[in-house]
């Protein structure tokens, strides 16, 4: 665990870098992440899927499946991909503040 | 990496070093003379052995760019008592097919490793990836592009496509019915993307086996598996036959063990015969007899489904889900297949729902109309046994 | 960016000439001693290759000094097994004694070939898994000190004998279709920290992990509560959720199952089945658990018939027999209750006593 100060708050984020309290998730959150997860720069289309995987996760309690995100949101894999280079489970769910989704064995 | 420190006692792992068979513990402790990780290792894992518990954290989710799997995270659940073991990542490294190496290949290998991780290593791993034991997600990159220079890349994890694996086939098996080796490498280069890019519902294997001893485990242990089979005749050589009994084999009692009494001997001819229509390959006149018997010419895989441990909902083998099919370079009817069962699988599996525990939950039937394929009674062990029969609409008169 | 899905390294540049000359000829194989297997191909050619035994976790250091063996008698060509032993492929027959000598004087096992105990495949254990209930490696080096002549063809079986160690239920490995399986269980329900489980629980996720419908959601706390009737130990909702614990040292064992195959040679692939429900985790000798594997191995091996596997041989003589004669006391542990349970179930009146 450690802490990271975004504009003036202290966060709390685990080892793999995700938010601990998925409350204080904040835009400023998203782009510090942002950067952590090789994407430079947030554009409209990242939002797309931010918001979207939000919205999942308010609605259902957990993280839709990567499949579904392409579909929902019309992006192959490979656009995923080069919105998010490191995945949409390690870089698109931490922008979004999503706890950490559960990997199998 | 360089070591200083001097490693903490371990009394009850120094006691595994003794006895004849090779000691994991001397291996971390070679490492350690030169990886801080291993001493890290070795002091966590003397813990685990006094305390009798595992001292790992819950799963973590590091990677590298453009992959979605290949590494599995791990951090230790003590970070002030095992320092070093507090980031200890694993990378999944797909094994050449076969698990043939150049000692040229495996130096290359090592000196990245001992360079960028903990000089440890699973050779091999359970699905069959060379296991990079412990490194830091700092080093994860680099040591993943060092890889790619001596053209090792990573395998799979997670919802995706794991790792495929196979016996050694062709190169040194005188059973083998298929490439075992090249289906295995054309397969992996061709599913390149859905191995690195989870997608699916949950793990998906992938094993071949060259003939149905099959050594690869591939019945057991993949939701697809893909097993050398032949249809025609056995190959007998009855002069090499009768040497064999020359030199004592008892060939009544080797018949007596054909599990459908193809297999005959007549004593007075000194000659074996094999009714071929009732032969279901089981191999066992052919690993007695080697120099005698041969598989038959016509050669194909038999595909089966569903294999799998316990998780979620109970171990299963492999069902038969095509009796023969033809299996050569490109391989484009199986990759077909696969791509029309995994799609099935995508589309209608639920989160952590293997293929076989799919396709019990919707019914065989409704499986193989998704996927277009017949029913066959090579499928079943008996049909079914109760009268509760789904009717489809179009099969029957319109009522009104 | 980096080279990415460029796949393993070829195989034809893995290959010993020997091979690639042979490649889909091979005749027949022969095991002309322990340990060594004589392939000979219908070119005339011959390739003897070497099997020695491995930890299966090992050095840098391990892999240079195979490498340099490789390398003085191989021309530099190895490869491993599906079962993690080592092979040395020798296309020169000359060189086959001096690699046998120096591989004795560098104490390595040769073995594990025909009728052998060959190596265990086995888990990760408490060296790199968050699940493991015991250490896989462990009870791999004691089991297989234990039956080292076995390995080394000092002693002979009747037939092959599959030994897998999983240090979990999850069973990674062919434990579900081994002669002899050592699985480590957890014998306690797992306990659930709500207040991490508030945070980081995708509750939904971990309702629908649990096979028998045990879990259901508890509002209040936005977290989970587990019936504790309908809970089999099973830890599937560990994995989902990393707020739910099930590791117990106290209770957390070791079991024992028996007669799986996965080959279809002579009889069909079977599952292995419960033979010793538990046995307490001993680490690090576990001394319970290889008496058990050698007692089980020496029951079949004085019982069956040559070229019986333990479930072939079990398969004759029936399981009311097995528990018998292993002397092994049959509880409602053995009692299947899960999802393929009643084809279990015994419906003829044809057993014995
Ligand atoms: S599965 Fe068959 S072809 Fe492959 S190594 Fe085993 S016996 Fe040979
Ligand atoms: S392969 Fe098996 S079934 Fe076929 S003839 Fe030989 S022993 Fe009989
Ligand atoms: S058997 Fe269980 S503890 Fe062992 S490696 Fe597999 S999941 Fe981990
Ligand atoms: S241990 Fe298994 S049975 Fe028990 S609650 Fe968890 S998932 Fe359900």
């Amino acid at each position: 665990m450690s802490f990271v100060e975004i504009k003036g708050q202290q966060i709390e984020l685990d080892e793999d870098g995700f938010i601990v309290e998925p409350d204080l998730w904040s835009t400023d959150i998203a782009e510090y992440f942002a950067k952590e997860e090789e994407v430079e720069e947030l554009t409209e289309q990242h939002w797309k899927i931010i918001n979207y995987l939000k919205d999942y996760f308010k609605q259902f309690g957990i993280a839709p499946m990567v499949r579904k995100v392409c579909k929902d949101n019309n992006v192959s894999m490979q656009e995923l991909y080069a919105l998010f280079p490191t995945g949409p489970a390690k870089g698109a769910c931490k922008i979004a503040g999503l706890p950490k989704p559960t990997g199998c064995v | 990496m360089d070591v200083e420190k001097k490693v903490a006692a371990t009394p009850l792992l120094d006691e595994l070093e003794k006895g004849d068979w090779p000691s994991f513990v001397t291996e971390i402790k070679k490492a350690a003379k030169t990886s801080k990780m291993a001493q890290g290792l070795l002091e966590q894992v003397e813990a685990s052995y006094v305390e009798k518990t595992g001292h790992w954290k819950h799963g973590g989710i590091v990677g590298v760019k453009g992959y979605g799997g290949g590494v599995v995270g791990r951090y230790t659940d003590d970070p002030d008592r095992f320092p070093d073991a507090r980031e200890f990542h694993t990378m999944r490294v797909n094994q050449v097919p076969g698990f043939f190496y150049t000692s040229e290949k495996l130096r290359a290998l090592a000196d990245i490793w001992d360079k960028y991780g903990s000089g440890l290593y699973n050779m091999h791993g359970s699905t069959g990836d060379i296991i990079l034991l412990g490194t830091t997600t700092e080093n994860l990159q680099p040591c993943f592009d060092a890889l790619g220079e001596i053209d090792f890349d990573l395998g799979g994890s997670g919802g995706a496509l794991r790792t495929l694996s196979c016996c050694c086939g062709e190169a040194r098996c005188e059973k083998s019915c298929i490439d075992a080796m090249d289906m295995m490498y054309d397969l992996t280069m061709y599913y390149q993307n859905e191995m690195h890019r989870p997608a699916w519902p949950y793990k998906f294997k992938i094993k071949i086996s060259g003939c149905p001893n099959d050594c690869a485990a591939a019945s057991a242990r993949s939701d697809m598996a893909l097993i050398g089979t032949w249809r025609d005749a056995i190959q007998v050589n009855q002069e090499e036959v009768r040497k064999y009994v020359a030199d004592g084999m008892n060939m009544v009692q080797v018949c007596r063990k054909c599990p459908t009494e193809a297999l005959g001997w007549d004593e007075k001819n000194q000659t074996l015969s094999i009714k071929t229509e009732d032969c279901v390959r089981c191999m066992h006149c052919i690993n007695v007899m080697p120099k005698a018997l041969r598989i038959g010419k016509e050669r194909g895989i038999t595909v089966q489904i569903g294999g799998k441990a316990p998780v979620v909902k109970g171990a299963m083998i492999g069902w038969i889900l095509v009796p023969f099919m033809k299996a050569e370079a490109p391989y484009t009817e199986i990759k077909d297949l696969v791509s029309r069962i995994t799609e099935f699988w995508a589309e209608h599996g639920k989160n952590r729902e293997r293929l076989g525990e799919l396709v019990e939950r919707l019914s065989l039937a409704t499986f193989l109309e998704g996927v277009g394929l017949k029913p066959l009674p090579q499928m079943v062990s008996a049909p079914r046994a109760n009268p509760y029969i789904f009717w489809k609409e179009e099969e029957v008169v319109k009522n009104g | 960016m980096a080279r990415t899905d460029f796949g393993p390294p070829d195989y034809k540049t893995m290959l010993p000439p020997v091979i690639k000359r042979n490649y889909g000829k091979w005749l027949y194989h022969e095991v002309p001693q322990p340990g060594v297997l004589r392939h000979v191909s219908e070119t005339g050619e011959e390739l003897y290759s070497v099997r020695v035994a491995s930890a299966r976790l090992v050095s840098s250091e391990f892999i240079r000094d195979i490498s340099d063996i490789a390398e003085k008698y191989c021309d530099g060509f190895l490869r491993f097994t599906t079962r993690n032993n080592v092979e040395f492929l020798v296309s020169d027959k000359a060189k086959l004694e001096p690699l046998l000598k120096e591989l004795d004087e560098k104490d390595y096992l040769v073995g594990g070939v025909g009728l052998s105990i060959s190596n265990i495949v086995h888990t990760q254990g408490w060296i790199h898994c968050k699940s493991a209930v015991t250490d896989a490696s462990g009870l791999t080096k004691n089991i297989m000190d234990t039956m080292v002549d076995y390995f080394t063809g000092k002693k002979s079986v009747p037939s092959r004998c599959r030994i897998a160690v999983a240090c979990c239920v999850n069973m990674c490995g062919a434990c579900h279709c081994s002669d002899i399986a050592v699985v480590g269980i957890h014998r306690t329900i797992p306990r659930i920290n709500h207040e991490l489980a508030s945070k980081i629980c995708e509750i939904p996720n971990t309702i629908a992990s649990c096979p028998t419908g045990a879990i259901r959601p508890n509002p209040k706390l936005k977290s989970v509560e587990i019936n504790h009737e309908k809970c089999m130990m099973c830890g599937n909702c560990t994995v989902v959720c990393p707020a739910i614990k099930i590791m117990d040292p106290e209770n957390d064992g070791v079991s024992i199952w028996v007669g799986g195959k996965v080959s279809n040679a002579r009889s069909k692939p079977m599952f292995s089945r419960l033979a010793i429900p538990f046995i307490p985790n001993n680490p690090p000798f576990w001394p319970e658990v290889t008496d058990a594997v050698k007692h089980l191995v020496e029951v079949w091996a004085s019982n069956a018939r040559p070229g019986e596997r333990m479930g072939e041989w079990i398969g004759r003589i029936g399981w009311e027999r097995f528990f018998a004669i292993a002397d092994l006391p049959f509880t409602d542990k053995h009692l299947d209750d899960f999802t393929h349970a009643n084809t279990t179930f015994r419906s003829t009146t044809q057993f014995k006593y």
